[in-house]
């Protein structure tokens, strides 16, 4: 207690724990720096799928086999560009693109019944992966995904490409009860999602939430307002099942992989 | 304040906490020391060595010295299985899924290869090894095991199945038929299910639907021997296979409401798995020829060509 | 507000002990609910087809019942129990104290009855939608804040070990949480990430392994550092290892984040950053585990009659286990191999059960006694019992997982001699099955041993009470 301790560490630990705010400050100090490094950079370098919401990238360029730069709006969706200038005219290939509103509402549900928990989506460039699954998975796939769903656990397999896999009876049976087509699974039975109605108020506001994101906002040029308004329509009778397999069915589909490209550099 | 000692007399550093809390100033064990500074050093190793300095250079980061990236780690390993498999791939590339089966060689690759295949793109609906899967309405998809072909079972058909993708559909009857009509001509059906056609035919309690079935549009996609037409995958009525459940009920409500003709009709979907992108065309073949070694695959006509089968439209 | 019978000064303990209360409670239910899920797993009729109590549901409530349920109300207990005796003083705010033991309390029947709704925000341990997660900042920093202000009118000149430990988790939870919860409602009890994809994961992860970093280990670090010489008397080993190994964990955990998204679209950098700092904590991590095992060094003796005693040395011992295991499953083909496994969960479990659980009731058992002013528990027979059935409980639980999650890897990954996969999913589905069943045997085992610790403790409370109300004297607890 006496100020003649002797130190044992350094004057300057030692003045750190004599003091409250100079711990208290190092420790902030020191505990910030590892999140900085890891995240900041994510934001403004390339290939990071950081888009600023108008069709420009930070100089993500991917590259064919004879070196020339795959044009962006290969990669992503871009009505202004693309032959198919609407969400409902997209067709799989044109390149990474918005949910649809049945697919927005799937997606709140994949998330409230945890399908995260046991299923990823994201395919690591592994050979057995590509056997299994198809190509790897790129930072553009998930770039429209606010709240990511990779996962962290395989109790089930990857579904990163499930979309077209299999029918959409299939998924309903599936679905509802799995081990009636798949004896081994584990999966939990979920028929009654097709009693939920799909919650068209706040599919909407999703939508409008989407596109006021800080970060890749969906690009107000394809929720526009118009189609935003329409999207209660769409809505109309469906439910959450109806839901789910519009969301799964329009998984992993949307870009055109062309072989001996590197999606990741 | 000192007075704080360990058993073999070490002085704490004189600081008491609750009583009795204090800490002795002892080193850390020199391993310990050692491997702190050898961490360090492993540290600074691996970021020159791999990727790991987000540092922009040329709007980029630093890949480091090492040359590693996750794809060409990928393509090393793929190389190395490509190796072995390489011989029986390079065959395959150019051949028909007929020619591939007439290789005993290839064919024991393909049905080796086609077990994972199968398993986790098929048997979803196929069922394990092609045997079927139903729940209470009935199969998902057709047998496959047996050698029963809604759509044929020769080797060009199967893979054009698999390549193309299959939709059957029959119209509903609700509305066409009347509901008599309907008990009666799937009687008949039960009857034809049961002890074959002729048997049927001769028995006086179906007459009414049989009289129905060859009145009604049935023959038309049914044909006139109710054994199916391969072309528009209508099913044959005739044995005791069944395609949706072969209770009097499903029968019944496939006459009803019909397949693929609307919301109240079963459904039944054979993704095309070209379509989808979902598997190469190496893959849509050695499918085929498993599935056609599950036991029920017919061989060719002996005339018929190799290459008779031709990419799905 | 009592004395305690050893020195002069009055502290604040009421609150501390509902807090020890509340955390004996809680570890049987988030316990029963892991045991009820693992039953899901191995069992899936189990799920009885109620939406409410779905795996995908019921986990999450697993996950935070133990962590935050559990795992917060032994962080707050001994936080608040630790630093006032460090520093010979009572709370800064003994009326905070109780606003924090309340408020939490309120967040974890918010999330009993919020998760199994299904109103999630579909974050691995962050699942609390965001009002609850405003409620969550608030009184965390209130617990935070009393914390160190009580620190800062200590009697003492040094501020304890301990206390640095726990003073570093309330900075670095401020900012995950904080940030991971940053969000946009669409609804009061739904909200999207302002984040999205590569950033979203990276920013989860961040918070994901910290979370395990400063909450489930530096503030169990925290409590290792007061119990242990506390339960042994004798001092800490080494003050100049307590030193370099507080900096070296405070400053390198918080890069590991990253090697849960080695192989992800993220660029290879980050990972591979993630990688190489997660191996070297190995030696940090050690100088805690070494520390603790050296200050017991020449206390063995007293293991044979100690239990409590046992339960800090066993925890240290899959401390350290766990922090080797971690590391080498951040090497990048391990994790290949390891990553979507069962062996992350084994992992997890030696860390949470093996460690976190095993430690928390080392201090409980230490604390109860205090706290209550007896000299023994009410049976030391059922501590003993309650250790054996926690040490068969985990080993039974991370013996499964670390089989179960081998094969699972070698499985997905295993080419025949033709070059071509071996095995398909559903096949891997299936062999899980009796590690599935094992799992939860072991996690039942670990159950009782909760349920045995809640009986012993609620009958020294009431023993302590009949105690003091038969004797004429005022307690003097
Ligand atoms: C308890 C774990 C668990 C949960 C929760 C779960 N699944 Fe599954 N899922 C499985 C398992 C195991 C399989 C593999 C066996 C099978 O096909 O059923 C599977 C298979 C699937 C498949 C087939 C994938 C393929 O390629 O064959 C889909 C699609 C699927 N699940 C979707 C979902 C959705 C959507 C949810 C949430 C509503 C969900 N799952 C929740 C365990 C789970
Ligand atoms: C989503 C479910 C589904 C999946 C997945 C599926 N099938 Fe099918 N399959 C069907 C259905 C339904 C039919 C019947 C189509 C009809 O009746 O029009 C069918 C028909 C077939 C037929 C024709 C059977 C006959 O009797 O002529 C073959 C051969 C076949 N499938 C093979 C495969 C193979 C090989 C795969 C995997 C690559 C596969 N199927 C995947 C649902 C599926
Ligand atoms: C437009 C064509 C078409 C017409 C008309 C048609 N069918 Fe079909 N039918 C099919 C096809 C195609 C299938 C196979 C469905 C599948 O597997 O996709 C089928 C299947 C069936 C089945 C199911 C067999 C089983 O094993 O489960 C029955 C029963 C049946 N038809 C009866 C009839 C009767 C009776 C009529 C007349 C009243 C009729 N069909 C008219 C095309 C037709
Ligand atoms: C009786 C004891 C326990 C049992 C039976 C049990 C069971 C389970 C099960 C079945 C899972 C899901 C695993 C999966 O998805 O495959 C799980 C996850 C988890 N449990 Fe436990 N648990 C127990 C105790 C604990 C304790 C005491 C803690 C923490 C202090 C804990 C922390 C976790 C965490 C963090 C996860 C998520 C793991 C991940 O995402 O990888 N569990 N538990
Ligand atoms: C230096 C120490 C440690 C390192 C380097 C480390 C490393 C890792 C790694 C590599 C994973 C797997 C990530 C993945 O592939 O998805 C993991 C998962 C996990 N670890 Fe540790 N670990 C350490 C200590 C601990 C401790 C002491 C605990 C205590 C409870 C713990 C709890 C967890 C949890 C909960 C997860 C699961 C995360 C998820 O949901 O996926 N870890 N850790
Ligand atoms: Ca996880
Ligand atoms: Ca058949
Ligand atoms: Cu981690």
């Amino acid at each position: 207690m006496s100020d003649h301790d002797k130190i044992y560490s350094t004057k300057f630990q030692d003045k750190i724990e004599r003091s409250t705010v100079l711990m208290f400050v190092v420790t902030a100090l020191a505990v910030a720096v590892g999140g900085i490094v890891e995240i900041v950079p994510l934001f403004y370098l390339p290939n990071t799928a950081m888009s600023g919401g108008n069709g420009t990238f930070n100089g993500t360029a991917h590259k064919d086999k004879a070196g020339n730069v795959i044009p962006m709006d290969k990669i992503v969706w871009n009505p202004a560009t693309s032959a198919h200038k609407t969400l409902e005219g997209w067709q799989p290939g044109d390149g990474v693109r918005p949910y649809k509103p049945l697919e927005l509402a799937g997606r709140a549900v994949f998330i409230r019944e945890g399908c995260y928990l046991c299923h990823s989506q994201m395919i690591r460039p592994f050979r057995d992966e590509k056997d299994r699954y198809g190509h790897y998975s790129i930072a553009e796939e998930s770039m429209y995904d606010h709240t990511f769903q990779w996962g962290s656990k395989r109790t089930g397999p990857d579904l990163a490409r499930v979309g077209g896999k299999y029918s959409d009876e299939w998924h309903r049976r599936h679905l509802s009860y799995p081990r009636e087509v798949v004896p081994e699974s584990v999966m939990p039975n979920f028929f009654w999602l097709a009693n939920m109605p799909v919650n068209v108020a706040e599919t909407k506001r999703a939508m409008e939430v989407m596109t006021i994101m800080p970060f890749n906002p969906i690009p107000k040029t394809i929720y526009t307002e118009a189609y935003i308004d329409g999207a209660p329509a769409q809505l109309e009778g469906k439910t959450d099942m109806d839901a789910l397999i519009a969301y799964l069915q329009g998984m992993g589909n949307h870009i055109k992989f062309e072989e001996g490209v590197n999606y990741r550099d | 304040m000192s007075d704080n000692h360990d058993a073999s007399g070490v002085p704490t550093t004189g600081h008491v906490w609750d009583d009795d809390l204090g800490d002795l100033t002892n080193q850390p064990p020199k391993w310990w020391m050692l491997g702190l500074a050898a961490s360090a050093i492993w540290c600074v190793i691996y970021f020159i060595y791999y990727p790991s300095i987000p540092v922009s250079n040329a709007n980029n980061y630093f890949h480091g010295l090492g040359g590693w990236t996750a794809i060409t780690e990928m393509e090393a390993d793929k190389s190395d299985v490509d190796k072995v498999r390489g011989k029986y791939e390079d065959k395959l590339k150019d051949m028909t899924p007929a020619a591939i089966l007439a290789d005993s060689e290839l064919t024991e690759y393909v049905t080796r290869s086609g077990k994972v295949l199968f398993g986790d793109n098929c048997a979803a609906c196929h069922g394990t090894n092609g045997v079927g899967t139903a729940d209470k309405q009935g199969f998902m998809a057709p047998i496959l095991r047996d050698d029963e072909w809604q759509y044929g079972g020769k080797i060009g058909d199967i893979y054009t199945t698999i390549t193309g993708g299959r939709q059957g559909v029959m119209t509903a009857h609700k509305g066409v038929l009347t509901d008599p009509q309907i008990d009666d001509v799937a009687k008949y059906i039960m009857a034809m299910k049961a002890a074959g056609k002729d048997k049927a035919d001769a028995d006086p309690t179906v007459a009414a639907g049989k009289a129905v079935f060859a009145s009604s549009d049935c023959t038309a996609c049914h044909g006139a021997d109710a054994k199916g037409i391969p072309a528009m995958g209508s099913k044959n009525l005739t044995d005791s296979i069944c395609r949706f459940d072969c209770s009097i009920e499903g029968v019944t409500r496939t006459i009803t409401f019909g397949v693929n003709a609307g919301p109240d009709a079963r459904a039944a979907v054979m993704p095309s798995f070209q379509a989808a992108g979902k598997l190469s065309d190496a893959e849509l073949k050695k499918l085929a020829v498993y599935v056609y070694k599950f036991g029920g695959g017919q061989p060719d006509a002996p005339a018929a060509s190799p290459v008779a089968n031709s990419a799905a439209k | 507000m009592e004395a305690t019978q050893a020195t002069p000064v009055k502290y604040d303990m009421e609150v501390v002990r509902w807090f020890t209360i509340a955390a004996a409670i809680y570890a049987v239910v988030g316990t029963l609910i892991g045991v009820y899920i693992a039953s899901e797993l191995a069992f899936p009729f189990m799920n009885f087809d109620i939406p409410y109590i779905t795996f995908g549901r019921l986990r999450p409530l697993h996950t935070n019942a133990v962590i935050f349920a559990f795992g917060g109300c032994v962080l707050m207990a001994t936080g608040f129990y630790m630093v006032q005796r460090t520093g010979a003083t009572k709370l800064w705010s003994n009326g905070l104290a109780w606003f924090t033991f309340w408020g939490w309390n309120l967040i974890i029947v918010l999330a009993v009855v919020t998760l199994p709704l299904g109103m999630t925000e579909g974050k691995e341990y962050a699942e609390l939608c965001w009002p609850i997660d405003i409620m969550i900042a608030v009184v965390w920093l209130s617990f935070g804040f009393n914390h160190i202000m009580t620190v800062a009118i200590r009697k003492t000149s040094h501020i304890y070990v301990s206390n640095w430990f726990t003073m570093g988790m309330i900075v670095m939870i401020t900012y995950l949480h904080v940030v991971n919860s940053l969000a946009i409602p669409v609804s009061l009890t739904n909200s999207y990430s302002i984040f999205s994809g590569v950033q979203d994961a990276m920013v989860q992860w961040w918070w994901g392994h910290n979370a395990v970093g400063f909450f489930l280990t530096g503030g169990f670090l925290g409590i290792m550092y007061y119990f242990v010489p506390k339960q042994s008397g004798r001092p800490v080993f080494s003050y100049r290892l307590s030193v370099l190994h507080f900096w070296a964990l405070t400053f390198g955990y918080v890069w590991l984040g990253a090697h849960h998204l080695q192989y992800t679209a993220l660029p290879d950098w980050t990972g591979s950053l993630g990688a190489a700092v997660s191996l070297a904590m190995i030696i940090p991590s050690w100088g805690g585990a070494m520390n603790g095992m050296m200050t017991l060094s020449g206390a063995w003796d007293k293991l044979r009659t100690d239990y409590i005693l046992r339960f800090l040395v066993v925890a240290l011992a899959f401390y350290a286990m766990s922090t080797f295991e971690g590391p080498v499953m951040s090497i990048k083909s391990v994790n290949a191999l390891s990553h979507y496994t069962d062996w992350t969960v084994g992992h997890v479990h030696s860390g949470a059960l093996g460690w976190v659980a095993m430690v928390s009731y080392g201090a409980m058992y230490h604390m109860v006694k205090k706290l209550w002013g007896v000299e023994k528990m009410y049976s030391d027979n059922l501590v003993n019992v309650h250790f054996w059935l926690a040490t068969i409980g985990t080993v039974v639980y991370v013996v499964a997982m670390w089989v179960s999650g081998i094969m699972q890897g070698l499985m997905w990954r295993d080419y025949d001699e033709y070059g071509t996969l071996t095995y398909t999913f559903v096949e891997s589905v299936s062999a899980m099955h009796p590690y599935y069943a094992m799992r939860m045997v072991g996690g039942l085992i670990f159950n009782i041993g909760t349920w045995i610790a809640l009986f012993n403790i609620v009958m020294t409370v009431r023993q302590a009470s009949a105690l003091r109300s038969s004797s004429a004297v005022p307690a003097k607890a």
